[in-house]
């Protein structure tokens, strides 16, 4: 008995600290900022006017847009790519084709600090700084989502594609037609993945883009914290917080047990 | 099916490759051994970028402060994960509430997180700082004292990724025969003695995967030092990549910013490889 | 799809670098609405006067700084051909890279020069070479802001401060208002954050009016390894060994000095119109020369945070371009400077000059910074002074933010990793 309340005054405690802080947030982000560090749960003297702050300052709208295209784009690229690469090493068998398994997992070892420079100067060398294609290109293709994709093409039985070619479809039919709807939860999972990782990517934007009409949330908000457009005012940084994070919090909330499975089989890819 | 299917299928991941990791990765190299700001040509310098690395106090000092975060950072993770993981593993009601509350921090963004603690931990009128005084203790400057910022930073980075590795130790301590537990209890076996002999062994592995993740995230990390420190005080929060930016989008030193890029990534692969041997030892 | 992508792109940016032939000359300004409003008279009153040279105007497109979007233009190879903004500092390693127009080896920009400037800014914006690449343009010089009720107070320390008197200001304004034991009270704030830039709002100016404008570099050497270094950093190290000045970030609800928190800031004549607009009934404020030394003589300069016109060598007819320049920055131009921006032309004798006399007495708060305008400094001619001040940066948060140093030993230490950084350079 004793060691069962124990057991949930800690949970409940932890998940406290956990949620908590976000209910803060929400209410900060619409209390005046005379009321700021109160420990409260619900807003002290409600007020929209952070938010209005937020969008007269600072094109959010804008950068929501940014980054829903650049994640959406992204995303369904790096499903097309990982697709194919996949499928190629999952099921064809082709000279070269251990090289490029190992160069994969070369590729997914190597931290990103070396190859940040370079890539910042590729981007600047081939025009694309303060452009789409420096958010989209670099990102089109991943190996983690290759190597989810060859994984679960080689647990699907050969009948599978054997009937298909019988039909006479070609290889992308076959990936795209036959063996995607086979394989759903890993193309979640692979959504899941990308699509969070982009819309919460902040470094790489903060370094190739320097319009404000291309940036994407996480950089604008960034910028928008440490500079000094909010004029010291802490409400309007935390508002600007919450729009960040609402889009993908929602998502959480449908999806959430994809979350955690996706990101817990992200976590054991070593 | 034609002859050269598998390599149009490849070729995205081939064209890509070589754009953005062969050519990086040889650039990088290349770099390492010039002087260049961008606008003027490139200089060839030898090793001078390597030799002035060994003496620049700021990277050593990066070098320290990632130390500093990770001899926090690693410990309390597995600390809590396990804990957290180990009371959902039990029978527990509402568990999968529980497990979505900790996962929260997991999925927003970095720059939430950091925007939201720095509020709390802010020294004037922060609500830890108000904590503090109500009971009657001292305020601490979590993020303006030397000695604190980075083990502050350390513990809001456990706050924002604890939620990942609570569900990792739940899927290895799911994957501990149940035999195992039930041979020891006919032995009269404590329940520390079961943790310590049966547990821990068999979660070795996810351990391992945790000490990982965390260094590299270690090595990497930016957004949190960024938007709440630039690197201060007296760069004590200055991290690896804080500093790569810092030279090569500050001063302009993209010779030299590739230099600490390469060292810093052969210092992550080393300290990654140590790990694993040392894991293997254990198992 | 990559592929196409990749193609598609390629196509767009190659095709971007062939439009060039009879293009208007492109001017960027600053993306600020008031100077967005300058920029476009200017080019009305350029094409009335030649419609045969077409010319455009352009805010630089906003972003985290400009000068990182002038970098990336210039690697782009996409510079406009004027651009007036140039933060002074900056000027030096564009030149060094050779993308600058040589603006000496123009027709008439000597005379031109000689009329607007005294030899003293002359010679600071004379590069390493003996060329000159920049035209003098606008400046915001660093002043002290004062709560003039708050500090009425006080016995024996108004402004205009001595380094005494506004110690002892701070001694008497200092205080814990709610007794909770922290001090919550303080004579001012300074941004107390290591990076560079910083040290041009509080270290620069104070050097500046101690030393009665000395260079920090001098023959590509540290120059500042003396005792006005020494003491501006013991000045500002007592404001904070005694809470005088708030060490940790403010983090108020509103301006911690339009809340009263502080008494006095540091800063320029943009401040004006954000204090005039948000501040509260019976607030007062009066502006004054920076903090000197005791028995400090002569006049106080200060910083003025120079930013600067540039011709970049893509321009395909530079002479137009500086015949432009030249009308932007006439006497008319200068005055519209003014009205329209709040900012000072820097030009001799704003502050007597009958031509801008209308303007002054229209905006009594302005007229200090108009005075203060004849004893400004920008920056040494110097490649790397962004390094330079981060060197002086790391010194001050040692010194002056945690008092790990005395004054003596952290000028010494930047002084020496001064020498260094540019003995390898």
């Amino acid at each position: 008995m004793l060691q069962t309340i124990l057991k949930y005054s800690l949970l409940v405690l932890a998940a406290l600290s956990f949620i908590y802080p976000f209910i803060w947030m929400l209410s900060a982000s619409l209390s005046s900022e005379s009321s700021l560090g109160e420990l409260t749960l619900l807003p002290v003297d409600f007020t929209w006017n952070n938010y209005v702050t937020v969008f007269t300052k600072i094109p959010l709208d804008r950068a929501f847009l940014n980054s829903a295209l650049v994640a959406v784009l992204t995303t369904g690229l790096v499903l097309l790519s990982g697709a194919m690469v996949g499928y190629a090493l999952a099921r064809l068998d082709f000279v070269g084709k251990n090289i490029i398994f190992y160069l994969i997992i070369f590729t997914m070892t190597l931290p990103f600090q070396i190859t940040l420079i370079p890539n910042y100067i590729t981007m600047v060398k081939l025009g694309w700084v303060d452009t789409y294609l420096a958010l989209i290109v670099p990102f089109a293709l991943n190996s983690l989502s290759v190597l989810l994709f060859r994984q679960a093409f080689q647990s699907l039985p050969q009948a599978l594609i054997d009937a298909a070619r019988i039909d006479g479809a070609g290889e992308l039919r076959i990936i795209f037609q036959v063996l995607i709807p086979n394989i759903f939860p890993t193309v979640l999972t692979i959504t899941i993945l990308t699509f969070m990782g982009l819309w919460n990517e902040a470094l790489w934007p903060l370094i190739v883009i320097r319009d404000e009409s291309t940036m994407t949330m996480p950089q604008l908000v960034t910028l928008f914290s440490v500079g000094g457009r909010a004029e010291g005012q802490l409400g309007v940084k935390i508002a600007a917080a919450v729009m960040l994070a609402i889009p993908i919090v929602v998502l959480y909330l449908f999806f959430q047990k994809h979350f955690i499975r996706s990101m817990a089989s992200s976590g054991l890819k070593d | 099916m034609k002859k050269w299917m598998p390599y149009l299928l490849v070729s995205p991941y081939l064209l890509h490759f070589s754009v953005f990791v062969a050519f990086p990765v040889v650039f990088s190299v290349v770099l390492t051994f010039h002087s260049w700001n961008i606008i003027s040509p490139m200089k060839y310098v030898g090793l001078a970028n390597y030799r002035h690395l060994i003496h620049d106090r700021l990277f050593w000092q990066a070098v320290w402060n990632t130390v500093r975060f990770l001899i926090v950072h690693i410990p309390l993770q597995i600390l809590v994960a396990l804990t957290l993981a180990e009371l959902l593993n039990r029978t527990v009601r509402g568990a999968s509430f529980f497990r979505a509350a900790f996962f929260l921090p997991v999925i927003v963004s970095g720059v939430v997180v950091t925007i939201l603690w720095q509020q709390l931990l802010s020294y004037n009128s922060g609500i830890l700082n108000r904590l503090l005084t109500t009971v009657g203790m001292a305020r601490v400057a979590w993020l303006d004292d030397p000695a604190v910022a980075m083990y502050s930073i350390a513990v809001m980075a456990t706050w924002k990724n604890v939620g990942l590795y609570i569900i990792l130790f739940l899927v290895g301590l799911q994957s501990v025969p149940v035999q195992l537990y039930e041979a020891a209890d006919l032995e009269g076996a404590t329940n520390w003695q079961k943790f310590r002999y049966i547990t821990l062994p068999m979660i070795n592995p996810t351990i391992f995967t945790v000490v990982v993740l965390s260094t590299i995230g270690g090595f990497s990390l930016f957004v949190e030092p960024y938007i709440m420190t630039e690197g201060g005080p007296m760069n004590t929060t200055l991290s690896a990549v804080m500093y790569i930016y810092r030279q090569a989008f500050q001063y302009y030193h993209m010779g030299y910013s590739a230099t600490l890029g390469f060292c810093f990534a052969l210092i992550i692969l080393f300290v990654v490889i140590i790990q694993r041997r040392y894991v293997e030892q254990e198992v | 799809m990559i592929f196409r992508l990749l193609f598609v792109s390629v196509l767009i940016s190659s095709c971007h670098r062939e439009q060039s032939t009879d293009q208007p000359i492109t001017f960027w300004c600053s993306n600020n609405a008031g100077e967005i409003t300058f920029a476009q008279q200017q080019t009305e009153r350029w094409k009335k006067l030649h419609p045969d040279k077409p010319l455009r105007y352009q805010p630089i497109p906003e972003g985290q700084s400009s000068e990182e979007i002038i970098l990336a233009s210039v690697v782009g190879k996409t510079t406009p051909d004027i651009y007036a903004n140039m933060w002074q500092g900056n000027v030096e390693m564009y030149a060094k890279a050779g993308v600058l127009i040589p603006l000496d080896t123009l027709t008439g920009f000597r005379e031109f020069i000689a009329a607007r400037c005294d030899s003293a800014v002359i010679r600071e914006i004379t590069s390493s070479d003996g060329h000159i690449y920049q035209v003098p343009w606008k400046v915001n010089p660093i002043m002290l802001f004062c709560n003039i009720p708050a500090l009425s107070a006080l016995r024996s320390a108004q402004p205009p401060y001595t380094y005494s008197t506004y110690l002892e200001a701070g001694r008497q304004f200092r205080q814990d208002k709610n007794g909770d034991g922290y001090v919550d009270q303080w004579l001012g704030y300074t941004e107390v954050k290591a990076i560079w830039y910083q040290r041009l709002f509080n270290f620069y100016p104070l050097y500046l009016a101690a030393s009665n404008g000395a260079p920090l570099i001098k023959n590509n050497k540290a120059a500042f390894n003396n005792q006005y270094a020494i003491e501006v950093f013991r000045f500002l190290q007592t404001l904070y060994k005694n809470d005088y000045f708030a060490r940790e970030r403010l983090s108020a609800t509103r301006d911690p000095f339009l809340a009263q928190r502080i008494a006095t800031q540091f800063t320029g004549p943009w401040t004006v119109s954000f204090l005039d607009k948000f501040k509260d009934p019976g607030f007062d404020y009066g502006i004054y020369t920076m903090p000197v030394p005791d028995g400090h003589q002569g006049p106080v300069y200060t910083y003025g945070d120079p930013k600067n016109i540039v011709i970049f060598n893509t321009c395909r007819d530079p002479q137009t371009a500086w015949e432009f320049v030249k009308t932007l920055i006439d006497k008319e131009g200068d005055r519209q400077l003014m009205e329209l921006t709040n900012q000072f032309p820097r030009r001799k004798h704003v502050d007597t000059d009958p031509f801008f006399a209308t303007f002054l007495a229209n905006n009594p708060r302005l007229k200090p910074f108009a005075q203060q305008s004849r004893y400004i400094k920008g920056v040494d001619n110097c490649e790397v002074i962004v390094e330079v001040f981060d060197i002086i940066s790391q010194e001050y948060e040692a010194c002056v933010i945690f008092n790990k140093k005395t004054p003596e030993a952290a000028i010494a230490d930047a002084a020496r990793a001064v020498d260094v950084l540019l003995g390898t350079n």
